[in-house]
């Protein structure tokens, strides 16, 4: 449907092969269809690229008379939906805008930071995982690289939906952007219904404190919350897959901070890096650093049952075992790595 | 005989639902409480006229409700668009409310049902992706709009408590958008041009009337069932319905758009006080499973559909191309011809 709704009615037919006679032959039914179909599907095509074209070369053409109110309406439609599909599900996950980002994303995981994947055959085939991460560098990449990770390197392809910082869910531009590729923004309440729909989840338990740490501090894993992840695992019987990521922490160093500056755009802290902000938006731009993605052996909480979630000592030692695994896993890494730009 | 009550008759939802009860009912089964008359086509309907907002106003409530032998209540006299006027209707919500309840309590009324808003919730960008019933209203919201919603809900419960012959069902709405729809949102989709926030791309809800409807008729027919949110089949975001209405979007920066806002308001220009951009900003998607499993009720449009049927009904005589498209698609001709 949504396919067929991006009828632009200019350029219509021209496409269109004359059609040949159907012949009375056995089998030539089927071969109709299937070229029938072959066409139909040419003609998707094309009609998706033709409405963004269609739309700039008419207002490229009509010059300023192309200023009124309606055909502007029409280049912003196409515009947007030449980046964003007409239906996004429950959660506000977007197939096309996630499409769209994928080349640019893909460039940042095989090029610019060259991810190296290990260990993904822990992530379940099927049904809810709860995959937990460290977190670091500054901006939220860190969470769009495991998703490509999954999905790239997993044999089922999974959606790995990431649990995004209210921070990241209230900044423009961030906001849609993550919710666009299937973030949701962590909640006890989001964590819990998603997993009871068997869906995956990654979570960065440290949170703030961990994306936000300066460079001193960089690999020392700061406390995992009040182990809020665990409470959702121990009462879905969800199994945890700790995850260590490597690379990520100096993309962006931190060397001091300003909360200050922060304070007035509703951030909870103001990195200062040796570029930002005084390269201003070029500072933006993360060091190509050599990342790995370690996951591990899943955790598996089945053994205590959904009333653990109750015992605050049994959650916080469990959160605290599985911040020591992704500590150990990070160490591993950082005793093998030789350089932090060739790994 | 035992009658329904409904007050809020001039009201959009009061006034559709007045005919559907008409038309399952009969005339003699259901009452108007309003302070204008219901419309002269709907002939035989009982009608009192009733400011709630009056002192004294509870006192009359409990000799119209003993006299027409109510015993089920439905209260739409609410405002869905905002108005300029805060105290009045601070007086109507929160204090009509308090009446109404107060009356119902004394008469004996067996079921009181409120019609709110899923926007009681308020928009924030803490919210969790599907809202549940056990949420409480913001009633610290900074919208007076907001706020004497969940003060009328705070209303109902606290006699319901005190009184417990007295059954609440607090209906939560979507978003209303469809045919016969006017509020400022349907204001807003009329312009041309429609300011947005840089930046930000929230989910929506959009209920069609019909589906609203038919949720209002089950909750009378369920009975007191507490808080129940009504929601659409699916959400869609607020630039997908713009654009799909075919309106120039203005992206403005956040941080500038509430103070311009409120003063577009306070001038008497805008549409909505600066604070409701809170909701072109941050979901408020309610979860409708509750309506599913307690009132058997499941919603017949999406968000989509029912942007669409308003558009066929806002420019009947040219057709967006939203729907000329939907014409030629597989799903959408039924609801056009509807």
């Amino acid at each position: 449907m949504s396919d067929m709704a991006k009828v632009v009615p200019i350029a219509r037919g021209r496409r269109r092969a004359p059609r040949p006679k159907p012949k009375a032959e056995p089998g030539a039914l089927e071969q109709r269809v299937h070229e029938l179909e072959q066409e139909l599907r040419v003609e998707r095509q094309a009609k998706r690229a033709d409405s963004l074209l269609v739309a700039l070369a008419r207002a490229v053409s009509s010059g300023a008379g192309a200023l009124d109110w309606a055909s502007l309406g029409r280049l912003q439609r196409a515009l947007y939906f030449a980046w964003h599909s007409e239906e996004t599900d429950a959660y506000g996950a977007d197939a096309r805008f996630a499409e769209r980002l994928e080349p640019f994303l893909e460039f940042l995981y095989a090029m610019w930071w060259r991810v190296e994947a290990t260990g993904t055959e822990h992530v379940p085939a099927r049904g809810a995982g709860l995959v937990v991460a460290n977190h670091s560098g500054v901006l939220p990449y860190d969470g769009l690289m495991v998703q490509l990770a999954i999905k790239h390197e997993h044999p089922a392809r999974r959606l790995c939906r990431m649990l995004a910082l209210d921070m990241f869910a209230l900044l423009p531009m961030l906001a849609p952007l993550l919710s666009k590729s299937g973030s949701v923004r962590a909640s006890p309440e989001n964590a819990e219904r998603l997993l009871r729909e068997g869906e995956l989840l990654g979570v960065f338990p440290e949170g703030v404190k961990g994306i936000g740490k300066r460079y001193r501090e960089r690999y020392k894993l700061a406390r995992f919350g009040r182990g809020g992840f665990v409470r959702v695992a121990l009462r879905t019987g969800t199994p945890i897959i700790p995850c260590a990521i490597v690379g990520a922490e100096e993309i962006h160093p931190v060397v001091g901070k300003a909360d200050w500056l922060g304070r007035p755009f509703g951030l909870p802290y103001f990195p200062l890096t040796p570029t930002f902000p005084w390269l201003g938006p070029l500072g933006l731009l993360p060091l190509p650093t050599k990342w790995s993605i370690d996951f591990g052996e899943p955790i598996d909480l089945g053994e205590h049952g959904p009333e653990g979630a109750e015992d605050p000592i049994l959650v916080n030692r469990i959160a605290e075992s599985v911040r020591e695994t992704i500590q150990r896993m990070v160490d591993g890494r950082l005793a093998r790595r030789r350089s932090i730009w060739f790994g | 005989m035992a009658r329904i009550a409904l007050t809020g008759t001039a009201s959009f939802l009061g006034g559709r639902l007045l005919r559907r009860l008409v038309a399952a009912r009969g005339a003699d089964a259901v009452l108007a409480v309003d302070i204008t008359p219901p419309p002269t086509t709907l002939q035989g309907v009982r009608h009192r006229m009733l400011d709630l907002t009056l002192p004294g106003a509870d006192r009359r409530l409990v000799e119209v409700f003993r006299e027409e032998g109510v015993d089920t209540v439905f209260h739409t006299a609410f405002f869905t668009t905002p108005r300029r006027d805060t105290s009045y209707s601070h007086e109507l919500e929160s204090i009509g409310t308090l009446h109404l309840a107060a009356g119902a309590a004394a008469a004996g009324v067996r079921h009181l049902v409120l019609r709110s808003f899923t926007a009681v919730y308020g928009a924030r960008g803490q919210n969790p992706s599907f809202l549940t019933e056990e949420k409480r209203p913001d009633s610290g919201s900074r919208l007076g709009w907001v706020r004497d919603k969940a003060e009328a809900e705070e209303h109902a419960f606290s006699f319901s408590r005190r009184y417990p012959g007295l059954g609440v069902t607090v209906l939560r709405f979507a978003t209303l958008l469809g045919p016969g729809v006017h509020t400022f949102y349907t204001r807003l989709l009329s312009k041309r041009a429609v300011a947005v926030l840089l930046g930000y791309d929230p989910l929506l809800q959009l209920l069609h009337p019909d589906d609203a409807l038919d949720a209002a008729v089950l909750a009378l027919e369920h009975g007191p069932a507490q808080v129940v949110n009504v929601v659409p089949r699916t959400a869609m975001t607020l630039l997908t319905a713009l654009h799909l209405a075919d309106k120039v979007t203005l992206p403005v920066p956040h941080p500038a758009a509430y103070p311009l806002a409120e003063l577009w308001w306070g001038a008497g220009v805008g549409e909505a006080p600066g604070a409701f951009l809170d909701c072109a900003r941050f979901p408020f998607v309610a979860d409708g499973a509750k309506a599913r499993s307690t009132l058997g009720f499941e919603a017949r449009h999406s968000s989509r559909e029912a942007l669409e049927a308003f558009l066929a009904y806002r420019y009947p005589e040219a057709r967006p191309p939203a729907a000329e498209e939907l014409a030629v698609s597989e799903a959408g001709a039924s609801e056009l011809g509807a």
